[in-house]
């Protein structure tokens, strides 16, 4: 696998015959349609006597931490900007959107999106909504918070300060250290 | 049957996933997004694991929605994709029999379970067994309480509904959920695979 810049999101992509799974970088994955991603979060909506936002979003903020934190640490990544661009790098592959970094202290991080799967996905499929809906960024968004600070999960809390989905023209999500 | 299962799961499994320049992956008539599988069983044990008892196999039934609306709407884009009827479209005889073995062979080229039809009675029951899925990776070791492989639960449901279920409707408003599909066996229980029996609604 060659390693054309430092900043370039290294996918190590392999089927295993055996059991019929994919791996990126190591990791079991799966591919699924935002049909999927968006009941899953409708679901979570609905689920407010039970946590269910809460649990999205923690369940994105714990997986990604540990795959970047892996990541990062495989590879000595140690400055900020090259994590900020593996990040957004790693998102995009995923197919996830395309999100951007736009400010990062030890005490708030800022990012947005222009393009994003559970927005477009939702707009897609509902047609628009009232509230913003993308947990599974937040998550993620507080993952690489807590990353870039050197931190654990739970680090950060976020919100989705404006939304794709909602028709605003970018999705805007703000974390602020716990 | 007519589906050579091996020829299929090896072109389908070549197929490269990632994200364009704006980060989405429209495919197969859906945007699709490559997860990883803990992240997906995260959710969905976490969701029940937080509801009392009695309003376990509620929770569990909306994953399986989620899972059966995604297998439809997907399944659909794969059965009538450039790419299935390159690979499988020579391969199909007896429609839709063929067509279902053939949508079971790329559902396991793209990871979501190691699974076969074992038994089918056209247009009223199919039975999978599937014999490794990222959603049996839930427990360590030992075995869990009850069965949750509940994307596989819904995947096979849907393809029923895309087999037997008349005319896909995009709007979903008619032709899914003529099948249910329940989980009789299951490696995160302790057998050696997982069954999933799928009967009319």
């Amino acid at each position: 696998m060659a390693i054309e810049k430092a900043t370039e999101f290294e996918i190590d992509h392999r089927f295993d015959p055996v059991g019929n799974r994919h791996y990126l970088n190591g990791v079991c994955s799966v591919l699924h349609c935002h049909h999927y991603a968006t009941l899953y979060t409708q679901l979570a909506l609905d689920a407010t006597d039970f946590e269910g936002v809460r649990h999205l979003l923690e369940t994105s903020e714990d997986v990604f931490h540990n795959i970047l934190d892996r990541y990062f640490s495989e590879r000595e990544i140690a400055t900020i900007d090259e994590k900020i661009e593996l990040a957004q790098q790693y998102w995009q592959a995923i197919g996830m959107g395309l999100v951007r970094f736009t400010g990062v202290g030890k005490y708030e991080v800022l990012a947005e999106m222009e393009y994003s799967h559970i927005d477009e996905g939702w707009l897609k499929k509902w047609g628009g909504s009232d509230r913003p809906v993308n947990y599974m960024t937040a998550g993620f968004v507080a993952a690489v918070a807590a990353l870039l600070n050197d931190k654990p999960s739970r680090s950060f809390t976020v919100r989705e300060t404006q939304s794709l989905a909602c028709g605003d023209e970018k999705s805007k999500f703000k974390a602020v250290v716990r | 049957m007519a589906i050579d299962r091996k020829k299929v799961i090896s072109e389908m499994s070549k197929v490269k996933v990632l994200g364009n320049e704006e980060g989405m992956i429209p495919a197969f008539g859906v945007y699709v997004q490559q997860l990883p599988g803990e992240f997906w069983n995260g959710f969905a044990r976490r969701l029940v694991n937080s509801v009392p008892e009695d309003l376990i196999e509620a929770a569990e039934g909306l994953l399986v929605n989620a899972a059966h609306e995604c297998g439809y709407h997907t399944g659909y884009g794969i059965i009538t994709s450039d790419e299935f009827n390159t690979i499988v479209g020579p391969m199909i005889e007896n429609a839709p029999e063929d067509v279902l073995h053939g949508a079971f062979a790329v559902f396991t080229a793209w990871g979501w379970a190691q699974s076969e039809v074992v038994e089918h009675a056209a247009g009223e029951k199919m039975v999978v067994r599937a014999y490794d899925y990222y959603e049996s990776d839930v427990m360590l070791c030992g075995k869990a309480e009850r069965p949750s492989a509940y994307m596989i639960r819904g995947v096979c449901g849907a393809f029923m509904d895309l087999a037997y279920g008349g005319e896909y409707d995009s709007t979903g408003k008619s032709g899914i959920y003529t099948f249910q599909c329940e989980q009789t066996k299951g490696i995160e229980i302790g057998d050696d695979y997982g069954e999933f029996v799928v009967t009319r609604t």
